[in-house]
């Protein structure tokens, strides 16, 4: 915020008109916005967005929800079967995130600039890994294990487990390099291996950070698998996929409620429980 | 006498000691008791969820599937000038979408912040439920919700991602905006500026550069978001990765995948610098 703000501007004689930003930066700063509105101007154009749609859309979707999906068919979400695949879905998002879990204490500690164990060529990959990961969209890896391992929801997990790890690594790593080097050297000075520093001077510093990312990854891991079964992993995706397909918008209705339902449920219970775990700091 | 006390003492001691072993030892057994619930369901959502579900004989043995992975190794170079235009698009619907969110974002932002929120108890809960609503729903599901509504194409994946990130924006935001310094807003009304001056001059001078750094963050996320979004009929990248699926061009399929990946290193780039310069 203080770009272009200097203390010796007041020492000059004739008092300048006070600007907030002065020539260069206000400059940049004119042709960044400008050149963000052209470019968003540009895209409307390129898209062919139909912006004459856009305010019809309102009482469209009025229409929508009232004509077709407005008595929601909650009998569907109520059926037995249905029930057992929101059971299936979350030991999906259970799972997954434990094995991502799991991978990504390891994965962020080798990720993590200040502790990891080779700077030169263990760090990168270990970047690069935790990247892919969290870049290919959790969908994408689903369809590919899909594709490669056929329907199930052993695909879901594994597509959720690679999706987790990216995601709780790279803010495991971070969390490891905030932390306090002192004890490490402390440590470090005793002739510790390795390993020894990590679990000794490393883990006590972010083990409620940990917690609290834990709890996080399971919550974004569960709101993914609500829908990784729309692409043929297992869970309730799969029954969203088969009515969407079938036109059974009712029933959509009730699934799409069903989702929120749960996925409020468990924002409450992970923000809770992070509170909890903050508090135990 | 002074053995008496010094005799009390222990005995106090002693009391203390017995009952910070005895609260040890119950959490150590809760805590056991907690990791043996979480090892049983581990076991059986490995049984139900893997063992149970799995279409074993589909699978094959291990060289099936090292051989079904072998078809996505390869590199189609004949695909990559159509990919250019799916991948601008891809940019645009995430930058569209990121503004369009903005926008949506900032009746959301103002009746979610505690401090300037204009009626309390109804203005603060609606736009509390908003956010979590917009957060909670994954893109797929809003995108399907606006195929439906608006038809095929660009706009449903705009208005999707516009949805998506209002939730993130609005609600670190309007965090920001309760941590703000309460003088420049006392000074601004001691000037005699009415509300709209004060929310101009005292508060979004304050959480401007979070604010700015909170959209170009949830931009580089969207950019994730749009690259998928074809695959439920909103055009971009998500359209091109469907039809290399289903026409069964697996080399293709891993083209597609590295387009997605450079577009994201781009945006991870910009995001970075676009951060590093606000704040």
């Amino acid at each position: 915020m203080t770009m272009g703000n200097s203390d010796h501007i007041g020492a000059v004689a004739v008092a300048p008109q006070w600007r907030r930003f002065r020539f260069p930066a206000s400059l940049i700063r004119y042709g960044v916005v400008l050149g963000v509105f052209l470019l968003l101007g540009y895209s409307i154009e390129y898209l062919e967005i139909p912006l004459e749609r856009l305010f019809p859309m309102f009482g469209k979707i009025g229409h929508l929800v009232t004509d077709r999906y407005y008595p929601a068919d909650i009998d569907y979400i109520l059926d037995a079967t249905y029930l057992g695949s929101v059971v299936d879905t979350i030991q999906m998002a259970y799972l997954s995130a434990l094995f991502g879990l799991l991978i990504s204490v390891p994965l962020g500690w080798f990720a993590s600039y200040n502790m990891t164990p080779h700077r030169r060529f263990v760090y990168p990959l270990a970047r690069l890994v935790t990247m892919l990961g969290r870049a290919v969209h959790e969908m994408i890896w689903t369809i590919l294990f899909v594709s490669i391992l056929g329907f199930g929801m052993l695909p879901g997990v594994l597509a959720l487990t690679v999706f987790c790890t990216g995601f709780a690594a790279k803010l495991f790593a971070e969390e490891i390099e905030a932390i306090d080097m002192g004890p490490v050297e402390a440590i470090k000075a005793t002739g510790a291996s390795l390993f020894q520093v990590f679990v000794y001077g490393v883990i006590p510093q972010v083990r409620v950070a940990f917690t609290g990312i834990a709890i996080y990854t399971w919550d974004v891991a569960f709101r993914a698998a609500t829908v990784v079964g729309f692409f043929g992993a297992g869970g309730m995706g799969w029954y969203l996929k088969r009515n969407v397909q079938q036109i059974e918008t009712e029933r959509v209705a009730a699934i799409l409620l069903s989702i929120v339902v749960l996925v409020l449920l468990s924002e409450v219970v992970s923000a809770w429980a992070r509170a909890k775990v903050a508090k135990s700091k | 006498m002074a053995s008496g006390k010094a005799m009390t003492g222990a005995a106090v001691y002693g009391a203390l000691l017995n009952r910070i072993e005895a609260e040890r030892k119950r959490s150590r057994i809760i805590r056991s008791v907690l990791y043996l619930g979480l090892l049983g369901l581990v076991v059986w959502s490995v049984k139900v969820t893997v063992v149970e579900d799995t279409d074993w004989a589909r699978m094959g043995s291990f060289g099936a599937i090292l051989k079904s992975v072998d078809r996505f190794i390869g590199f189609d170079f004949s695909l990559l000038p159509n990919l250019i235009g799916p991948t601008i698009e891809t940019l645009m619907i995430a930058c569209l979408g990121t503004m369009l969110g903005v926008i949506i974002c900032i009746p959301v932002i103002w009746f979610g912040a505690l401090n300037i929120t204009p009626f309390k108890p109804v203005t603060y809960p609606i736009a509390r439920l908003l956010m979590t609503l917009s957060r909670s729903i994954h893109e797929i599901v809003w995108a399907l919700f606006f195929v439906a509504a608006v038809g095929l194409g660009a706009l449903a994946g705009v208005l999707a991602i516009a949805m998506r990130s209002v939730g993130f924006i609005a609600k670190i935001s309007a965090e920001a905006i309760e941590d703000i310094d309460p003088a420049p807003v006392e000074a601004i009304r001691a000037v005699g500026g009415n509300g709209f001056q004060v929310l101009i001059y005292a508060i979004v001078p304050q959480i401007l550069p979070v604010v700015i750094g909170v959209i170009i963050f949830e931009w580089e996320i969207n950019i994730r978001r749009s690259a998928i979004l074809g695959l439920v009929g909103a055009g971009g990248l998500g359209l091109m990765f469907f039809r290399q699926m289903n026409t069964f061009n697996f080399p293709g399929v891993t083209t597609v995948i590295f387009a997605i990946l450079c577009i994201i290193l781009v945006g991870e780039f910009l995001s970075h610098y676009g951060r590093k310069s606000v704040i």
